[in-house]
């Protein structure tokens, strides 16, 4: 254990003069902000966006200008743009060892890699969050400042439940991007491989098959996939547990391999 | 006990055998210089010793356990292996606060006394991205020697510094070698190996093709006396006459190898004076290290 807070003192003090850390957290603010435009447009009769295709979808998409559309469009941003943000996070995390060529200097080291990643994915988990509340709360003091309506059947908790979970499912399903960064030593591979699961998402989403997927759960659950929604059961959370957990375990196994005299080493035992 | 022992360490790298059956040890407390041209081997020994390659067959051993994964002595050695590099955007204090975690050290002093020690103190808080390679150079190694390691393994430890800061290092390796921790130095600077190490190992080709210590060097070193007289050929005949083993050189000067010449140069200068032909120029050469390391490359690779 106290190795463990030993690595996670080290991850901090490598993240303290980070700047991708502010980055991601104004990449996500401009969920919340283009939320409260959307409102503006939709709230005043009289605005000339009104006549807009934006506004003309908006209300297609039954979006109104009031408090339950607008917790809805915070919920699908950390479900659609969560995939983006929390993926680019953990290749940073992961990835940035390598790119940085600092991983040589954590091979010789008397803490095992398994305890740097566990570190690492713990960072992960609690920037994400950070993230998701900061998202929210922006999106909170926005709407307030928009006086949003609430309408009839309003639930706050109904709300909050769905965002965190949209949240949770979007942190977990985002794990894996941390295997291909130690994988392929680095970000491009990450990266691509958040690029192709974010679109193979919304294309068999829009097949009907995405509660299945499980990059695509986290977005159905947000609600961004209308009723599909309701085609979600214990089976596509199993696959996206499992999957998450799968992208846990082979980082951690194959950071641990980093350090070579720990392989297995069958020719080298076949010659002893 | 020693420090370092390897055993019949082989590796290939596809068809390319990168080490050839290399078994070496060091001994406690000596400073071992490791030489090699680039991509003899030397960096790749280094990178079992640490644990990030491992070997196709032979084994490593560092204070007499076998490297494997129950080996937990790695806070008894710091290593800084190929260009050092640390974390961009953290000063030079931070990069060391990560490393003093992760050692799980407990005296914070320490970080304060490398700096000073390596002279950092001006950068302790300019960011790592911001450094020369001088000063990233001594970063790398304030982070290998912040703990104050019983075993130093330093590949190209010198890159990037200058004179100054060469001498500050060699100085830094004999005190932590006078005070009981061995190093194991990897250089191409072979004058600088020259002048620190105890005891000199040439891998070339992935093959050690020579181990001595600085005595066994002395004694293998070519040292001869070079001489120009007026008319050379006539000295050299004057020279053979009194059994020297004198030969004109291609440049044309005399070159006298047998040790009763070399040991008394005083000697050869008077002959040649009595028989008319005083030496324009007479000077002892000693063969250095560099010379010697040719030569012995060239024996193995003729």
């Amino acid at each position: 254990m106290n190795s463990l807070i030993k690595a996670l003192k080290a991850e901090i003090i490598k993240n303290k003069n980070s700047n991708i850390t502010w980055i991601t957290f104004a990449a996500f603010a401009l969920a919340p902000v283009m939320g409260g435009i959307f409102m503006l447009i939709l709230r005043d009769s009289n605005d000339l966006a009104k006549t807009s295709t934006l506004s003309a979808k908006m209300e297609f998409m039954n979006v109104a200008a009031n408090w339950d559309s607008y917790l809805n469009i915070l919920s699908q941003a950390v479900g659609v743009g969560g995939i983006i943000v929390f993926g680019f996070i953990a290749a940073w995390i992961f990835g940035r060892e390598y790119s940085e060529n600092t991983i040589k200097d954590l091979l010789a080291l008397p803490i095992s890699m398994a305890k740097i990643s566990n570190a690492k994915f713990i960072v992960y988990i609690f920037w994400t969050i950070g993230l998701a509340f900061f998202n929210l709360l922006t999106g909170l003091i926005i709407g307030l400042l928009l006086h949003l309506p609430t309408s009839n059947d309003f639930l706050v908790s109904a709300h909050l439940s769905n965002y965190f979970i949209t949240a949770i499912l979007t942190i977990l399903i985002s794990m894996p991007t941390a295997f291909f960064a130690v994988w392929q030593k680095g970000y491009l591979a990450p990266l691509g491989f958040m690029a192709l699961t974010l679109v193979f998402s919304q294309i068999i989403a829009a097949t009907g098959y995405g509660y299945y997927f499980p990059w695509s759960i986290p977005g159905l659950y947000s609600g961004a996939g209308g009723e599909y929604k309701l085609q979600l059961d214990a089976l596509s959370y199993g696959i996206l547990i499992l999957t998450s957990m799968a992208g846990y375990f082979s980082t951690i196994v194959y950071y641990r391999f980093s350090r070579k005299n720990i392989l297995p080493n069958f020719k080298r035992k076949r010659q002893e | 006990m020693h420090s370092i022992e390897t055993k019949n360490i082989t590796k290939l790298f596809g068809r390319i055998t990168a080490l050839d059956n290399v078994s070496i040890q060091v001994n406690e407390g000596e400073i071992y210089g490791f030489i090699g041209l680039n991509g003899a081997g030397k960096t790749t020994l280094i990178r079992i010793l640490l644990g990030m390659i491992r070997a196709d067959s032979g084994n490593a051993y560092l204070f007499g356990k076998k490297l494997s994964s129950d080996f937990n002595l790695w806070n008894n050695i710091g290593y800084s292996v190929e260009t050092p590099h640390a974390y961009p955007d953290l000063s030079v204090t931070d990069n060391l606060k990560v490393y003093y975690q992760l050692r799980h050290m407990k005296n914070p002093t320490l970080i304060d006394n490398i700096i000073d020690q390596l002279h950092l103190g001006n950068y302790a808080d300019t960011k790592a991205k911001h450094l020369s390679l001088g000063n990233s150079q001594r970063l790398g190694l304030a982070k290998a020697l912040m703990h104050r390691p019983k075993l130093l393994i330093l590949d190209e430890p010198i890159n990037g510094l200058d004179p100054e800061g060469i001498i500050e290092v060699r100085e830094l390796l004999k005190e932590l070698s006078f005070n009981g921790a061995t190093v194991f130095l990897s250089s191409h600077i072979l004058d600088e190996i020259s002048k620190v190490a105890n005891r000199i190992a040439i891998i070339h080709q992935g093959k050690l093709i020579e181990e001595l210590t600085t005595e066994e060097l002395t004694d293998k070193l070519i040292r001869k006396i070079l001489i120009q007289t007026r008319d050379n050929r006539a000295a050299v005949q004057v020279l053979k006459e009194a059994n020297h083993t004198a030969v004109l050189e291609d440049n044309g000067e005399i070159a006298l190898t047998n040790s009763r010449a070399v040991e008394n140069p005083e000697n050869i200068s008077e002959l040649l004076v009595e028989k008319g032909l005083p030496p324009k120029q007479l000077y002892l050469f000693t063969e250095d290290l560099e010379m010697f390391f040719l030569r012995m490359i060239k024996y193995n690779n003729p």
